[in-house]
């Protein structure tokens, strides 16, 4: 519990380095593309063409799910996707790569992945606000649900973030742990209702499938774009649940995170 | 006198692995695969305020990882280090990335280094000024000289204003001019009573600048004192060391490596 103040204390004290590291970690990772930053956007674009392609066209034939067209649907969840798995994915990789550039300074470590992961969140929010002009465009528009998604997006934030406090931590002493976060972000993408309905599995899998959190975000996403509901009070069993999961993962990667801090240099 | 930092019976013991499979054995079962090598064996030595410290001692004696664990790079493996107030390890090459122009080098690593805003703001002029790179401070880095490159990162380095300075071999950075200027703004540091760890090979730079010198051999604390007191005795092993011919020499190293394991 004490390790968790304790982060969430140096997170809060290192909010403005937290976000000029993120500008800066994007200006790095595009200066030598000619597009830039517009890879940004152009990368996740290009998947979720064919995303649509194979599983709106070629599975479902286009047909709409719920009254919303399948694409729609499709992109309001898969947009926190892209933000997600690059977050967890990188922010992993973070303190055994980002190490040595701060080894000989007092840096706040904790910071790490978390500026990975606000650098990730600028692209999400800027492919978020594509997304939106398209949806308004088609009849959906900005509604008093737009609260609910500030909260999505904040909780989407912090799932990341707790999960990469703790794979950050664990793949300095086993570096295989980035082999084994990438495995598990695809089956929990492709056990998701990202990309297909869940609802049409038998009844009794189901409630399995909500054990998965990105279940309760892709859902979420869409409830404030597109179909206007107050997910967070009509599923709130989900909400505690997943309230619930993100604060387990930050306890246990705080502790983790302190118990190694003082050893980084042993294992790099 | 102020005790600044005080070292207490500190070793460091690193566990080096021949192979992938010695390290897997040792993580499942500890101490059957590997061995140790202390690289650090009970130093211990207390440094008051406003002291000069040379570090000195052959390669691989320990000066690097006794200059890390100072610094708090690098925890000691058992035995404690006591430091009263803010250390900074001046770290040339640390922090500084190709990609970026120097300008916006300097902002980067002020902020790894734990600037504020404002502190930024402050020194960012001053930093300029010292490195002497003109107009080259809009040109991304990776168009720099070597020379160039070091001259920004221990300007940005020096901005710095902390209690405790840890300095390893920084000095030989750039041209005669630049050095100069270097040792005038340690001597800066020096005469605003901050304590000052020094780890060079420059035997006449340690002389000229330090009050105190701790000479290590094999990882362990040969002696401590004034500085023409360890000077005279190292500089006489150094003259004797170097006169042994390469057997000997080998025979030397290969004895106090050999104390160094288990």
């Amino acid at each position: 519990m004490k390790s968790l103040f304790n982060i969430i204390k140096e997170q809060i004290g290192s909010i403005y380095l937290i976000q000029r590291l993120a500008m800066f970690h994007i200006k790095i990772d595009n200066r030598n593309n000619v597009l830039g930053f517009v890879w940004e956007i152009l990368n996740p674009a290009i998947q979720m063409a064919m995303y649509w392609f194979v599983f709106g066209l070629g599975l479902r034939e286009n047909n709409g799910i719920n009254g919303v067209p399948f694409i729609f649907w499709m992109l309001a969840g898969i947009s926190m996707w892209f933000f997600m798995n690059q977050g967890i994915l990188d922010g992993t990789k973070s303190i055994y790569q980002k190490f040595n550039l701060v080894a000989k300074m007092n840096f706040p470590l904790s910071t790490l992945p978390s500026y990975i992961i606000t650098s990730k969140l600028y692209g999400h929010l800027f492919l978020l606000g594509i997304l939106m002009i398209l949806f308004w465009i088609n009849g959906y528009w900005p509604s008093v649900y737009y609260i609910q998604l500030v909260y999505f997006i904040a909780i989407s934030y912090l799932f990341t973030f707790a999960v990469t406090l703790l794979t950050s931590t664990l793949a300095v002493v086993v570096r295989d742990i980035q082999m084994v976060v990438q495995s598990s972000l695809r089956v929990l993408f492709f056990l998701s209702p990202i990309l297909w309905q869940t609802e049409r599995l038998p009844d009794f899998v189901e409630p399995y499938m909500q054990l998965n959190p990105f279940y309760y975000l892709a859902n979420g996403y869409r409830a404030s774009l597109l179909y206007n509901e107050w997910y967070i009070i009509d599923q709130w069993q989900l909400t505690v649940y997943n309230l619930g999961v993100i604060f387990l993962l930050l306890l246990v990667g705080s502790a983790a995170h302190f118990k190694f801090r003082n050893r980084f240099s042993d294992f790099i | 006198m102020k005790e600044a930092v005080v070292i207490k019976n500190v070793s460091k013991k690193y566990r080096m692995y021949r192979s992938k499979k010695e390290q897997i054995t040792d993580l499942l079962l500890p101490g059957r695969g590997g061995k140790n090598f202390n690289a650090v064996e009970d130093v211990s030595l207390t440094a008051y305020e406003g002291d000069v410290i040379g570090l000195v001692g052959i390669n691989g004696s320990g000066k690097s990882t006794l200059s890390n664990m100072i610094g708090g790079i690098v925890p000691p493996t058992t035995g404690e280090i006591i430091k009263n107030g803010d250390t900074h390890v001046i770290a040339i090459n640390a922090g500084l990335n190709n990609e970026l122009t120097g300008i916006e080098n300097i902002e980067f690593k002020c902020l790894l280094m734990g600037f504020s805003k404002e502190e930024i703001k402050r020194v960012t002029p001053e930093i300029v000024a010292f490195s002497e790179l003109g107009d080259f401070i809009y040109q991304p880095v990776k168009k720099y000289s070597s020379g160039m490159k070091s001259k920004l990162g221990f300007a940005i380095s020096v901005s710095a204003d902390p209690d405790i300075l840890v300095i390893d071999e920084a000095l030989s950075v750039g041209d005669q001019t630049f050095t100069n200027k270097s040792l005038d703004r340690m001597n800066e540091f020096k005469e605003n009573g901050k304590t000052i760890f020094f780890v060079s090979h420059n035997l006449g730079q340690v002389k000229k600048f330090c009050k105190k010198v701790a000479w290590l051999e094999g990882g362990r604390l040969k002696k401590y004192g004034s500085t023409e007191e360890v000077m005279a005795e190292y500089e006489e092993f150094i003259e004797h060391y170097k006169k042994l011919s390469k057997k000997e020499q080998e025979a030397f190293r290969k004895e106090t490596a050999k104390r160094r394991e288990g």
